[in-house]
């Protein structure tokens, strides 16, 4: 949200100085009010890994052909804590999200044919909230920019990949260590009863949230 | 105000009417912002269709009900169902064709018949045209009626937002108004089988023969 608005802002500026948005208008009285809300950009707990200005196409099957989506800034998102990457693409002006999908590790992104400023790739989008299918091209202003990109999306869904196979072999070892973890904690509140609740609770929850939370019920 | 047969929604609605001759591009300029393609092809609205356009503001989610219209007289000159209870309007004319603009007074009029002291823009498209027939400085109509002007493009996106903007601005009563960004909600885990998989990177290969649309470069740096 930050990173955008004041860009947004200057946009709003510059047009007025031009003098365009003289308002002609006649005075009417509004039908609703309305309040300040507080705005979330649902990108709050994400790092921004790429941010590039580029124009984004879906193709239409039916018609066979390409159909522009959008303009505006296309990013790579990493999730803070869990990980997870995704794109996300709104449109310039009107802020509206016009690509919104996760990057798996079989990602497979491909030069348009006919345009180095431009790639193409599959994706299960959810820009409108209900998940599609779609297949997706971008173009850039540069072919430095489209190589970014590509590199920078295949970069990150190789290392997916690597987390996703280790993880599936660390499958087992770790629901042991869990409970050693478990075991553990629980000698360790003993030790020191005046940090922890009350000795009867339950062995203490290895993760920090769930901790958290049960504490706040406790509290409540 | 919602048709019957559309979901109402917990936020705040409008209806607007977007009027003007036929071919002047306000289907165009709907599509634009419904799905962002630019559709080339012409083909004339019958009666009316309706479409809602949501936009995330500061102050929260509005939607405005797109009474897009039929602009040829033969497709069903317009019937006052189409402007009853309507809360805002667009007026389109096209700048590269001086009859669409010498037409406005008669939408217009039209318009006012039946909503009265509602907001209106009138909005001059296909400004990226190189021959413009209507300059801008002929364009005067709305300063006689109090009317927003806006010079736009639904092929560039010129000014695109700005219509729906003034609008929102207007019906809130708040000049400082402005779009954010509506929130990019975490998309579900999806699993794909080989299968799936395989399929896809047929269908990737043969779009990826295709031509883009435009290969003009504007910039994008």
């Amino acid at each position: 949200m930050a990173s955008n608005d004041p860009e947004h802002r200057e946009e709003e500026a510059g047009d007025t100085a031009a003098g365009e948005d003289e308002d002609t208008g006649a005075q009417i009285a509004p039908i609703v009010r309305l309040e300040e809300v507080t705005v979330t950009t649902g990108e709050e707990d994400e790092d921004v890994i790429l941010d590039l200005k580029a124009k984004l196409y879906r193709f239409d099957k039916e018609g066979n052909q390409w159909k522009e989506r959008g303009t505006g800034s296309v990013k790579i998102l990493k999730h803070k804590e869990k990980g997870k990457v995704r794109l996300v693409m709104r449109q310039v002006k009107t802020l509206k999200i016009c690509a919104n999908h996760s990057i798996l590790p079989s990602i497979k992104l491909q030069e348009h044919a006919g345009n180095e400023k431009s790639c193409v790739w599959h994706a299960t989008d959810f820009s409108d909230g209900e998940l599609k299918d779609e297949t997706f091209c971008i173009r850039f202003g540069s072919i430095e920019n489209c190589k970014l990109f590509m590199e920078t999306v295949e970069k990150q869904a190789e290392a997916l990949g690597k987390t996703e196979e280790k993880e599936s072999v660390e499958a087992d070892a770790a629901a042991g260590e869990l409970e050693k973890l478990s075991v553990g904690g629980e000698s360790k509140s003993e030790e020191k009863p005046a940090d922890e609740k009350p000795a009867d609770e339950k062995p203490v929850v290895v993760d920090e949230k769930e901790k958290e939370k049960e504490t706040e019920t406790k509290v409540e | 105000m919602a048709l019957p047969n559309q979901q109402t929604v917990e936020y705040p609605s409008f209806k607007l009417v977007l009027v003007g001759d036929g071919g002047t591009g306000k289907t165009t300029f709907v599509k634009r912002h419904l799905t962002g393609e630019f559709e080339k092809k012409y083909e004339p609205t019958i009666g009316v269709e309706v479409h809602p356009l949501d936009f995330h503001t500061n102050c929260g989610r509005i939607r405005f009900y797109c009474w897009d219209t039929a602009g040829q007289e033969k497709f069903g000159g317009l019937r006052d169902g189409y402007y009853i209870h309507g809360q805002c309007a667009i007026i389109m004319f096209d700048v590269t064709a001086r009859l669409t603009y010498k037409n406005v007074p008669t939408w217009h009029r039209d318009l006012c018949r039946v909503c009265e002291n509602i907001p209106v823009v009138l909005c001059g498209n296909k400004v990226d045209v190189k021959n413009r027939q209507v300059k801008a400085k002929m364009v005067t109509f709305h300063r006689k009626k109090n009317l927003q002007y806006y010079e736009i493009s639904a092929k560039s996106n010129y000014n695109f937002e700005k219509p729906f903007l003034y609008l929102a601005r207007k019906l809130a009563g708040d000049p400082n108004l402005h779009f954010v960004e509506s929130p990019a909600l975490a998309p579900p885990e999806v699993q794909i089988d080989l299968a799936q998989q395989q399929l896809h990177e047929q269908e990737l290969a043969a779009a990826a023969a295709q031509p883009l649309p435009d290969d003009d470069d504007e910039s994008l740096d």
